[in-house]
């Protein structure tokens, strides 16, 4: 299987173990990654999208026509570059006056937007098109110990009728990919809280945050598990914030779902950027590898 | 008394996502699940909605704007029953603090790195570094000038 990811800025910029964490796992699939390096920003969802809508809308046309000429789907691990170039996507598949509005500049640098392929976040590829036997068949060390509170993040599953995963109120795609792996998912009450990355009051952010880090503090699990390097941003660097401003010392590792999988593949913690986070209890490192093993 | 100010609401109607406040009829499904509104009260896209209906450029677009709080989230757009999709519509009030000059200055960092690098992460040495340790190939853009270009037009 061929597909063309879109690292965007957060993974390959600021935490290349999420890439890394990726390209292995990949690489146990048999799938195969074809690169281009003229992927830009997606450009982000939040702020970009705040400042200038109608430019937000061409650049991301851009780079999906850049999947478009070599035909491939583009496949997204970062939430928020899966929330603008699905929701670009979608809109200009919908939208022929806006479609062509977008075409009249992308003419403009020699570029066309066409339609003609998906956009997806690679969780959704491993449950739809690789699908779990799979994934279960290429775990060489079962994860057993390791229990792991998901946070979904809010950009995979809503909005529902552009994204087309699931039932945003009652997902189930983290759990069933984590489980493939052999650790365990536990369930917490705030695992469809957002991560509070985007809100300009401090207080917002840092309450949200606070409030699943005691929610998976509550449920016993041994990290927090996720999908985007925004969350991963807010939950990890942001810890040490949280534990500062509320003079409580949470020390809950937080950890990329490809990391989780490609250590269950058999890779080392070194490979996959453990020893780069922030947060990371030596006694959750031994539950993530028990033994040294050769990847 | 409060005024309608309709030049304020047809300016809207124009913004992309704007036009869509005209229909909302304030039953408050986006308040019950917005996470803002559980850890700022104030912040309640239902008022802001309200505000948009009326016109009150000064509350929504001004320095003070409450805006800035939205989480962008989502659950507004899946719970209304009429399609409001309120952040659409904060989204769209965003895009005319531009023109006000009171956008937050986030925003206008991250317009003008996408502008200057393509990119709105800053590659620093440390990474580089990184990238090297896990076997990574250097970080590359190619085709910078055509984003320069679409952010210049």
């Amino acid at each position: 299987m061929q597909l063309m990811p879109f690292w965007g800025c957060m993974i390959p910029l600021k935490y290349p173990q999420m890439e890394s964490a990726v390209r292995f796992t990949m690489e146990k699939l048999n799938v195969d990654l074809i690169d281009d390096n003229r992927l830009s920003c997606c450009p982000d969802p939040i702020y970009f999208k705040a400042g200038d809508k109608m430019k937000w809308l061409i650049l991301a046309a851009r780079n999906i026509s850049i999947a478009e000429e070599k035909g491939l789907d583009l496949i997204t691990m970062c939430s928020g570059c899966t929330a603008t170039l699905c929701e670009v996507n979608h809109h200009l598949k919908e939208d022929a006056s806006l479609k062509k509005e977008v075409n009249k500049k992308l003419k403009e640098i020699g570029r066309e937007y066409k339609g003609t392929v998906e956009v997806r976040h690679l969780v959704t590829v491993l449950r739809d098109d690789i699908g779990l036997k799979k994934i279960r068949d290429s775990v060489k060390v079962p994860l057993e110990d390791v229990k792991v509170a998901i946070h979904y993040g809010c950009h995979l599953l809503k909005p529902s009728a552009i994204m087309k995963v699931e039932d945003p109120l009652t997902p189930t795609i983290l759990a069933e990919l984590i489980k493939a792996t052999g650790a365990v998912p536990v369930d917490h009450k705030e695992y469809l809280m957002c991560c509070g990355k985007a809100c300009k009051d401090v207080d917002i952010s840092l309450n949200m945050t606070r409030a699943v880090f005691e929610s998976v503090e509550e449920s016993g699990a041994d990290c927090l598990g996720l999908i985007c390097p925004t969350c991963f941003d807010s939950f990890d660097i942001g810890q040490l914030r949280i534990s500062r401003h509320f003079q409580k010392d949470f020390q809950i590792p937080v950890i990329y779902y490809f990391q989780l999988l490609a250590l269950a593949q058999g890779a080392t913690i070194e490979k996959v950027g453990i020893p780069y986070h922030k947060i990371m209890p030596k006694s959750f490192i031994e539950k993530l590898q028990p033994e040294p093993i050769m990847a | 008394m409060k005024k309608v100010n309709y030049e304020f609401r047809d300016k809207l109607n124009t913004v992309l996502g704007g036009f869509a406040h005209n229909y909302c009829y304030q039953c408050g499904a986006c308040v019950g699940d917005c996470p803002a509104h559980r850890f700022l009260p104030e912040f309640n896209p239902r008022k802001i909605m309200l505000q948009a209906i009326y016109g009150l450029e000064e509350d929504l677009l001004g320095p003070d704007s409450l805006i800035w709080n939205c989480t962008n989230c989502y659950n507004c757009y899946e719970r209304c029953p009429q399609e409001v999709h309120p952040i659409e519509v904060i989204i769209a009030l965003k895009n005319m603090t531009r023109e006000k000059g009171t956008q937050s200055p986030t925003v206008e960092n991250i317009l003008q790195r996408v502008n200057e690098k393509g990119v709105t992460v800053i590659s620093t040495e440390m990474i580089k570094k990184r990238r090297a340790e896990l076997g990574l190939p250097e970080y590359k853009l190619e085709g910078k000038e055509e984003i320069e270009k679409i952010m210049n037009s």
